[in-house]
């Protein structure tokens, strides 16, 4: 029976040479490792674009009016180096957009989504290759948009990087680089939902033989269901980035209201709506990505299967069900429904609940487990930290009696940031670190990496600590000058402090991209081996590092489930605490089997 | 593991001598269902925001603004809906082997979707000469924004479904799984029209 669904998947998936041109194979690549390197790169250098973005940002609360150190000349020529009102306003837009978008989105989902989905289900390559590169280059032609932006007249982007209307209309931003940056946002869109129908596609129909569901990894969980979420709501996303560039360019009135429209004219909070429809789904896609590594990666290096697998994973499919039905907590304050408002509460407050069994599994898989403190440990152990703390905070934000203080305060940023960003941003590290060998068959220095995570770890929590203890002191987020109103004056002193932490965090970041540029260019750089880690999914135990163009010389058939670990009969019979998802054990492996079952 | 080498090609024979659709044809449909389900979802934004602008505006049409025809469109619904017709002979014929008609059926049905745009282009010269202009507030805003973007769609489809018919006729052609991907999609543009049209010409 087995072998023969081998052979089918054998069948419907033949193996091609692998492209000899140049082109081919690096730049208009159809393979999926290939691809998932092009978004590492395009959202690493992002990334750090954004992170330069969010120091100037830190610079004007910690010293306005005075000219930037270093960046300053550079960028701000004409103003001598002082970032003025209007440059603020598109510096931190243009943060925001970058980071979610342009660069955690590419490096979580498109980074990983692309390298690991076939190669951790046992597949070939992904259902439509040709879609898969025709996403990349897409992305790529949004991120040239949003570069584009920066060199118009009235400079980019100023309404926030949540784009609301009226300011994001002509009436509130009438330069071209604003309507760059929503036709960036949509092009990133179609690039997202090309990727997410691929993901979907390619987990429900290329899985191997034997790798039921309850089998997957957790990290394909993870981006599977983000991938779910994404084809669902990206396209809400589209549209009410349609809808702005026809009210921008084409004289339609969804979103004018008042003075601005001759005719009753149309309603601004319909496009709070529609972005939040999408945008509170984007958290998760977002962070379960995340979730997933983390689950897989703290399972392997604790020597321990996951603790109630399917309870996470259960629990991963409820909070994606759920966050489709809480949306309306961002716009508590827009006069809506006292009624509607409390289920929206209900239904924010309710995704605690899986949320925290997802943690408390990882703390539960850490429990009594063999520790080993490499550096994607570290990470996944870092990522439990942040989250939780965002998590945490998210609870005020979410109810709404606090929400009226707290809104739209540096406590919403603080919050945000830890989730997102420094939640994200660990997960991405988390999987960065765990699967460079297998990306670029080489290793990355070891002691670097773990000078980096504990800069990283240290300086982040002050940076957005610091962002949530002003917000709760008072302050505003967005303020050009927070210290014109008298009660944020004496907050100065803790602005400056956050923002030094912060210079330092951004100084600590080139730690990591040392050792990363050694790692992938360096002659002295070590090889990988196909299986560093000693662990069981399938990318490290059925293929070389780096995997060759068809991934696998034969496909695997898969018996068991990913984290079989520290399993005494298998130690028996092959002298090691692991077993690897497709492998056969000595003399049959038959009471192994019966205990790897899920 | 002997098997390996002949199972294949056993059942690929298998698949193609019952009509079956193979492995990679599953996928293919699969694939087709999520994406047509994320553009489902960017048209059910789009109605969404219609719903809204039209519970929060006092009276709809408003005062001054011109009623919209329910005729022509609803003669458009009947035009769309025979080309959908045509598309599934087509496939049907193309399914059979027989080139000729699966040509005629595929350009037939293009031919209706020109006629679909023509007619709706009438449409929209007859509301912008009795004075609706999309600048005119919600109510044209959200006639010509939804009408012009399920008309790019048609234009999308009817293009292929000439290229297609155009291929058939000429050479081996396209694969049935392409044919059949196209015809999802014209589908799809067909009974979003029909929610088009009850939802903006007719409630």
């Amino acid at each position: 029976m087995s072998t023969t669904a081998v052979a089918l998947a054998e069948a419907s998936q033949p193996i091609h040479p692998p492209p000899t041109s140049f082109w081919q194979r690096y730049v208009f690549s159809i393979d999926h490792k290939v691809i998932g390197r092009q978004f590492l790169w395009s959202g690493l250098v992002f990334l750090l674009l954004g992170g330069t973005l969010a120091m100037l940002i830190r610079w004007q609360w910690a010293y306005p009016y005075r000219p930037v150190p270093l960046l300053g000349g550079l960028v701000l020529g004409k103003s001598g180096g002082v970032i003025g009102p209007a440059t603020y306003q598109q510096i931190f837009t243009t943060h925001g957009l970058i980071m979610i978008f342009f660069a955690v989105t590419p490096v979580l989902i498109g980074c990983f989504g692309n390298f690991l989905i076939p190669l951790m289900i046992g597949a070939r390559d992904m259902a439509f290759p040709k879609l898969n590169m025709f996403s990349f280059w897409t992305f790529l032609v949004s991120q040239v948009l949003v570069l584009a932006s920066l060199f118009t007249d009235l400079g980019s982007a100023g309404a926030g990087w949540t784009t609301y209307p009226p300011l994001s209309t002509n009436v509130g931003m009438p330069g071209l680089g604003q309507t760059l940056i929503v036709a960036a946002i949509f092009v990133t869109g179609v690039s997202s939902t090309m990727g997410a129908v691929n993901y979907v596609t390619t987990v429900i129909r290329l899985r191997a033989p034997g790798m039921t569901y309850m089998r997957l990894p957790l990290t394909i969980w993870g981006l599977w269901l983000t991938a779910i979420l994404n084809a669902l709501f990206v396209p809400v996303l589209g549209s009410a980035a349609l809808l702005l560039l026809l009210d921008r360019n084409f004289g339609t009135q969804f979103f004018l209201a008042g003075a601005a429209a001759v005719k009753g004219g149309g309603d601004p909070i319909l496009y709070q709506h529609l972005f939040w429809i999408f945008g509170h789904p984007e958290v998760y896609i977002m962070i379960l990505p995340a979730w997933g590594i983390v689950g897989d990666v703290v399972s392997f290096f604790a020597r321990k299967p996951h603790h109630w697998y399917r309870g996470t994973v259960g629990a991963m499919v409820v909070v994606t069900v759920l966050s489709a039905m809480v949306y309306g907590h961002h716009m508590f304050l827009t006069g809506m429904s006292p009624l509607l408002g409390k289920g929206f509460m209900l239904f924010t407050l309710l995704i605690s609940v899986p949320s925290m069994i997802v943690v408390l599994n990882w703390v539960m898989t850490v429990w009594r487990g063999s520790l080993h403190f490499d550096s994607p440990m570290l990470w996944a152990l870092g990522t439990a930290f942040v989250f939780g703390v965002g998590g945490l905070t998210g609870l005020f934000l979410g109810d709404i009696s606090m929400d009226l203080y707290l809104h739209d305060t540096m406590f919403v940023v603080g919050h945000f940031h830890f989730t997102m960003a420094a939640g994200s941003f660990f997960g991405a590290m988390t999987g960065i670190t765990f699967w460079f060998p297998k990306i670029f068959g080489r290793r990355l220095d070891e002691r670097l990496l773990k000078a980096h995570f504990w800069v990283t770890l240290v300086f982040i929590t002050l940076v957005f600590g610091g962002q949530l203890l002003v917000g709760y002191a008072g302050q505003q987020r967005r303020l050009f000058d927070p210290f014109q109103y008298t009660f944020i004056q004496g907050l100065r002193g803790l602005n400056r402090w956050t923002s030094w932490a912060a210079f330092v965090l951004f100084a600590g970041q080139f730690l990591f991209v040392w050792s990363f540029l050694k790692a992938v260019f360096g002659r002295h750089a070590e090889a990988a081996g196909p299986n560093p880690w000693q662990v069981t999914t399938l990318e490290w135990t059925e293929t070389g590092s780096p995997p060759p163009f068809h991934n696998f010389d034969h496909i695997p058939l898969v018996v068991r489930g990913p984290h079989e670990l520290s399993n005494p009969e298998v130690r028996d019979l092959t002298g090691r605490d692991f077993a690897g998802q497709a492998e056969v054990l000595p003399g049959g492996g038959e009471p192994a089997l019966a205990a790897g079952k899920g | 593991m002997a098997e390996r080498g002949e199972g294949p090609a056993v059942v690929r024979e298998l698949a193609s001598f019952r009509g079956r659709p193979s492995e990679e044809e599953v996928t293919s449909y699969v694939g087709m269902v999520i994406f047509l389900g994320s553009w489902a979802m960017l048209f059910a934004a789009l109605f969404f925001s219609y719903a809204l602008l039209r519970a929060r505006s006092p009276s709809w049409p408003p005062p001054g603004d011109p009623p919209l025809p329910v005729l022509l469109p609803g003669l458009n619904t009947l035009v769309i809906g025979a080309s959908s017709l045509a598309v599934v002979r087509g496939v049907r014929a193309f399914g059979l082997g027989r080139r000729r008609r699966a040509a005629g059926a595929l350009a037939l049905g293009a031919a209706l979707g020109a006629v679909f745009l023509a007619l709706q282009g009438v449409v929209w010269a007859g509301a912008w000469r009795a004075g609706l202009l999309p600048s005119g507030g919600p109510y044209g805003s959200v006639f010509y924004a939804l009408t012009a973007f399920h008309a790019l769609h048609v234009l999308a489809g009817l293009l292929a479904l000439a290229a297609l018919a155009a291929r058939v006729l000429a050479g081996p052609g396209p694969g049935r799984t392409r044919v059949r991907l196209w015809a999802m999609f014209w589908h799809f543009v067909g009974a979003v029209w029909c929610a088009l049209y009850a939802a903006v010409y007719l409630a």
